[in-house]
């Protein structure tokens, strides 16, 4: 029980008491909701960054996409009168073609990920500034299959929540089965942790990390449109900064950022301590401008806990 | 008489203006051991990637059992019956010994999934397990057990476990005793010995002469991407294969000395 998502389960649970007694509506329905309400967003781009970063690449463009998908989506929808359905459509296939620009320079050109990837984000968020003039767009908000989809809401006692924690919970016993029992999990973790040894046993390691990038992709911009329909706006500078919390995320739950070692389970951890880390601090009166010192050196906690952990299991 | 298993005809290959192989041209056959020797950058791992599928070769002819073949991926040279067993290490470490075993090819249920098929779990294991018993070194070591926790020998031992268990025509070893202790060398070199036994041919790169004439039943010498020497192990000398090597003449340097 020294596993890295064990000890982040662990602190997860020692900060949810700490909080819950340090403020009382921090365990309330209305807070709790209201957790579960932002989770999904940011965790489904995790999933698929857990097993980008499990092969060894990592994408620092999902913020971005993030926010451009939704912003091209209602554009299509306003100003062109396309359907809601063909924009959402649209919206993904863009996704697809930049996680796959991401893919295959960085595996057939041969660049850093780090590198190809912040290019895109520059280019992805300049793109969303310039089609939209820098203004947020009123997104789509009539009730219809689409909104219930990505955005409905339901109640269950005094809870609300919203229709994206499906996708969240489907996404990641998905992201489970993948990483552990598939034959491509076992690729994935091979590629991540000897790209060599893989590609000489005849793994396919580019094809897998091509689509590993186009699936990242694809769920940031799935997350953003479900962000945007659950607040009625498409923002052009949604997502910002919200790549390095996601690695974050997956990093505190346990997966390697050197690849090879990944884990969803401590992934899902690692959301939800930085969901409850972000909202706890607010309650307990932490001052706003003062947050992310506080997210900061808890997640810096985190790793040296890991690193820890993982130097005593080699002694041993 | 031994049947040809391996033929090369005049394979060469080039890293832009670097003519790694210039011309290369030899003859395996069945239950034979050959040891490829030459100094660094001879070109050795560079023909044996050639006949493994990790780079296509630029222009000559591949022969296995008498039928040219063209090699152009790892799988394909795997799918041939030739294993190889590179000299940078070919495990990954975050995996267990089952999965690095069973690593491209692993066993699965519901096979029309495709690459999301479920593991055969319960396969993997007890096959693993099968074979590390039958290279006996089960006794030491677990099938689940990561490879990250082995010796630099016994990860020798899994790739080389790895490549008898597919009934490899052909194994390569690419210095496999490099960084090894004297025990686990000498592991690898009873392994060479069980595994002409049972009728595979090895292709041998080292450095260690006398490993060479401990194992191998021929000698094959390479300089500057070229063979330049082929002589059987019974008819050769230790003196007379390094000065193959090097390109001096040791024993009339020896005999001047005297
Ligand atoms: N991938 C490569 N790119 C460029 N040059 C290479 C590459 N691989 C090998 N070489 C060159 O080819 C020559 C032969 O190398 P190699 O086959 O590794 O030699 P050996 O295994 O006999 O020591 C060397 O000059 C080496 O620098
Ligand atoms: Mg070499």
């Amino acid at each position: 029980m020294r596993s890295p998502q064990f000890s982040s389960f662990v602190i997860l649970i020692v900060l949810l008491v700490v909080f819950g007694v340090a403020d009382s509506n921090f365990l309330s329905p209305l807070n709790i909701s209201n957790m579960m309400a932002f989770l999904p967003e940011l965790g489904i781009i995790a999933l698929g960054m857990t097993l980008l970063l499990t092969a060894g690449e990592f994408d620092l463009s999902v913020g971005a996409v993030f926010g451009l998908a939704p912003v091209v989506v209602m554009l299509l929808v306003q100003n062109a009168g396309v359907d809601i359905g063909v924009a959402l459509l649209a919206g993904l296939l863009l996704c697809i073609v930049i996680g796959a620009i991401n893919g295959v320079i960085v595996t057939k050109i041969g660049i850093s990920s780090f590198l190809v990837t912040l290019s895109m984000l520059l280019i992805v968020r300049g793109a969303a500034l310039y089609i939209t003039q820098g203004f947020p767009l009123k997104s789509w908000d009539q009730p219809g299959f689409f909104v219930t989809l990505l955005a409905g809401s339901f109640n269950v006692g005094s809870f609300r929540f919203y229709t994206s924690l499906w996708w969240f919970i489907g996404l990641s016993l998905l992201a489970v089965y993948v990483l552990r029992y598939a034959k491509l999990g076992n690729w994935i973790s091979a590629i991540g942790s000897n790209r060599n040894a893989a590609v000489a046993r005849g793994v396919p390691a580019d094809a897998v990390k091509i689509w590993l990038f186009i699936l990242t992709s694809v769920l940031a911009g799935l997350a953003g449109m479900i962000s945007a329909f659950r607040i009625s706006a498409a923002s052009p500078v949604a997502g910002t900064g919200y790549e390095l919390e996601v690695i974050a995320m997956v990093v505190v739950g346990g997966t390697a950022l050197t690849g090879g070692r990944g884990t969803i389970l401590g992934t899902i951890v690692g959301a939800l301590m930085l969901r409850a880390i972000r909202n706890g601090i607010v309650l307990v009166g932490v001052p706003g401008l003062a947050y992310n010192i506080f997210v900061g050196v808890i997640i810096l906690a985190m790793l040296i806990l890991h690193a820890l952990l993982q130097k005593n299991a080699a002694r041993s | 008489m031994m049947q040809e298993v391996l033929r090369l005809q005049n394979l060469q290959k080039s890293f832009g203006s670097v003519r790694a192989l210039k011309s290369a041209s030899l003859t395996l056959k069945e239950g034979e051991v050959v040891a490829l020797l030459g100094d660094n950058g001879a070109g050795k791992s560079t023909l044996i990637k050639a006949i493994s599928g990790v780079f296509p070769i630029d222009r000559g002819d591949i022969y296995v059992r008498g039928e040219k073949v063209s090699i152009r991926s790892t799988r394909e040279a795997m799918d041939l019956g030739i294993e190889t067993i590179h000299q940078d290490t070919s495990l990954a470490p975050d995996l267990s010994i089952a999965r690095n075993l069973f690593l491209g090819r692993e066993p699965v249920n519901l096979k029309w999934l495709g690459v999301l098929a479920p593991l055969d779990l319960a396969k993997l294991r007890n096959a693993a397990s099968a074979l590390l018993k039958r290279v006996g070194i089960s006794k030491k070591l677990d099938a689940d057990a990561l490879v990250s926790t082995l010796s630099g020998g016994e990860r020798q031992s899994i790739a080389i476990s790895r490549a008898m268990q597919f009934a490899a025509k052909v194994i390569i070893l690419d210095e496999p005793t490099n960084n090894l202790g004297v025990e686990e060398t000498h592991g690898v070199l009873r392994f060479v010995k069980e595994m002409r036994e049972a009728g595979h041919s090895v292709l041998l790169i080292t450095h260690n002469i006398h490993h060479v004439f401990e194992v191998a039943d021929r000698i094959i010498v390479m300089r500057r991407g070229e063979i330049v020497a082929e002589q059987t192990v019974a008819d050769t000398d230790l003196l007379t294969v390094e000065s193959l090597i090097t390109g001096a003449d040791l024993s009339a340097l020896m005999k001047r000395a005297q």
